[in-house]
């Protein structure tokens, strides 16, 4: 009880503690937001509320930034989780401790390993002399390019792969944790087979797991911008490209263009997060008991 | 010592992976290294574009990184900004995490929502944004607004391992213990809180650094070749000298396996270091 009154009582000046970070996110984080909704709704001459900015990006150009984007992410988002998931499965079961632990820390370096290093590496193997170019034409006779070009979307899906399959493998580990060893020998009592205890036992309580992967997978490379900024430049749009290069001032276009791409990328990516968020509270059942 | 007397743990020793764990745990290491391996080799290879094996080895280009002008500017410049930033975030994060842990339980979620927000926030969107409202001098475009951009990014970073270490410790015990003996508010943090908490501290550190030492975006989009960076000198190179690039990445890489090494290392301290504190409750 005094406990309670005390705290009570130092509730107000306890919310000063927080000030200093709430000030430095409200400069650096929320204020800026705030700006960029404004502006994307706003004619910059009259000050007046408008549309024009969102009827903007109906014009080709914004409108494969976008289906890029989502395309790009959604695809290495979909061959993540399913990748991730059978080599998450292959290490989770792996008998050997050690080799466990070597290949969790593996997948914790590599996700990080994106951005302007990782994409020159796929240049190296993959480019018009890469390794893999290289061995593909003189062993099996096959030539890579021109059908195939680093530089180009089937490139990048690779590039971006690298990340997202090792971000996969550290998200459904703990997943896997949560089909407990009683449960397939129950079922097996019962008289079920594998195919069965997985189809009606391991997808359902994994598959929180596995939407919060592709939703989380998505955001990662819808954001991403470094790699790919490396690999094709100007020969493919993408959203975070296209607001690179207006910020940089490579095109001639209005900014308020880019501030209503931010805006819808930044609804895109919220969205995205949020069902991720759902997704793992769900999955934190089977975790729990 | 007979191996008959313990048949189980036989067994369990002789349990060797399946054929299919084998092969997709292989296909997942070549994925993964061969890339990485690749650019090593490609660093200090000759000439690697007719052969499968590079046809001679050579330092050559790593002298010839070294020697490139910016080389030292640019190395120089991202030691600056990521020490910087890991200070700022110490300084900012740390004592709010403390704060919140102790006094303001009810702000939780709050910070939980601030801390995580970077993550839904691609980096040309947070670069978009910062130019647009601070456009006026000194701060336009300058080193120190991209210290507080980079800092919003890597804030999860800290934000994790600090908030676990505290979670870990009876803080509020401990504060109360201390402030009981007569102790204040700032020499409980830094004579019982901090000490505690220091394994948390590194590794959020080492991973801030790791991942500004890195960055690219924020530093290209907000001040670009007026504080050239280590990742901004790799991607010009891309372009001019391949060989300069691997050996450019190369040591990018490196330093991010180091980092990594130092990461685990210090968690494995920690570990040891909560168990034992465990066990001496």
């Amino acid at each position: 009880m005094t406990q309670k009154t005390k705290i009570k009582a130092h509730g107000r000046s306890n919310w000063l503690g927080l000030l200093p970070f709430l000030l430095f996110c409200l400069a650096f984080e929320i204020v800026p937001i705030i700006f960029l909704l404004r502006g994307s709704f706003i004619e910059k001459t009259t000050g007046a509320l408008t549309l024009e900015h969102y009827q903007a990006l109906n014009h080709p150009l914004y409108i494969n930034s976008f289906m890029n984007s989502i395309k790009l992410s959604g695809l290495t988002a979909l061959i993540g989780v399913v990748l991730g998931t059978f080599i998450g499965y292959a290490i989770y079961r792996w008998p050997s401790r050690g080799m466990r632990e070597t290949l969790i820390t593996l997948s914790d370096v590599t996700t990080n390993f994106a951005g302007a290093p990782l994409a020159f590496a796929f240049v190296v193997i993959l480019g018009l002399n890469g390794v893999i170019t290289q061995f593909l034409m003189q062993y099996m006779h096959y030539e890579l390019y021109p059908g195939f070009s680093i530089y180009s979307f089937s490139g990048l899906i690779l590039a971006y792969v690298y990340f997202q399959l090792p971000l996969m493998v550290l998200l459904v580990l703990p997943a896997f944790a949560g089909i407990k060893k009683d449960w397939q020998e129950s079922a097996q009592s019962l008289g079920a087979d594998t195919f069965q205890f997985w189809w009606r036992i391991g997808v359902p309580v994994l598959m929180p797991s596995l939407i919060a992967g592709l939703t989380l997978l998505f955001a990662n490379a819808f954001g991403a911008y470094a790699t790919a900024y490396t690999l094709v430049q100007a020969k493919l749009s993408l959203v975070t490209l296209q607001i690179g290069y207006m910020i940089a001032g490579e095109v001639r276009q209005d900014q308020a263009i880019g501030m209503a791409m931010a805006i819808l990328s930044l609804v895109i990516m919220g969205l995205s997060i949020a069902i991720y968020q759902l997704s793992t509270l769900r999955a934190r059942r089977w975790s729990k008991s | 010592m007979d191996p008959l007397s313990t048949p189980k743990n036989e067994t369990k020793k002789k349990l060797r992976p399946a054929s299919w764990q084998v092969a997709l745990v292989a296909i997942f290491l070549f994925y993964m290294l061969l890339p990485i391996i690749s650019t090593y080799v490609f660093s200090v290879a000759t000439r690697w574009d007719r052969t499968i094996l590079p046809e001679g080895y050579t330092l050559e280009f790593y002298a010839k990184a070294i020697q490139a002008s910016y080389f030292t500017i640019t190395l120089r410049n991202s030691f600056i900004l990521s020490i910087s930033t890991v200070l700022v975030s110490l300084l900012i994060i740390v004592p709010t995490v403390y704060w919140v842990h102790t006094r303001l339980g009810r702000a939780k979620p709050l910070l939980d929502i601030l801390m995580i927000l970077p993550f839904g926030i691609p980096t040309v969107v947070l670069a978009l944004a910062l130019i647009q409202v601070y456009h006026f001098p000194p701060l336009a475009r300058s080193p120190v607004l991209l210290i507080g951009a980079v800092v919003v990014y890597s804030m999860p970073f800290m934000y994790r391992p600090v908030s676990n270490a505290l979670q870990a410790l009876d803080v509020q015990t401990l504060t109360e213990a201390g402030q009981s003996l007569g102790a204040n508010i700032f020499q409980v943090l830094y004579r019982i809180v901090i000490p505690n908490i220091v394994t948390g501290l590194l590794s959020g550190s080492l991973l801030v650094f790791s991942t500004v030492f890195a960055e690219y975006t924020l530093t290209s989009l907000i001040v670009g070749a007026r504080f050239k960076t280590f990742p901004l000198l790799l991607v010009e190179f891309t372009r001019i000298n391949g060989n300069i690039a691997a050996a450019f990445s190369v040591i990018s890489f490196t330093i991010a396996w180091l980092v990594s090494m130092l990461i685990l290392w210090v968690g494995s301290k920690g570990q040891k270091a909560t168990t034992e504190g465990i066990r001496a409750h």
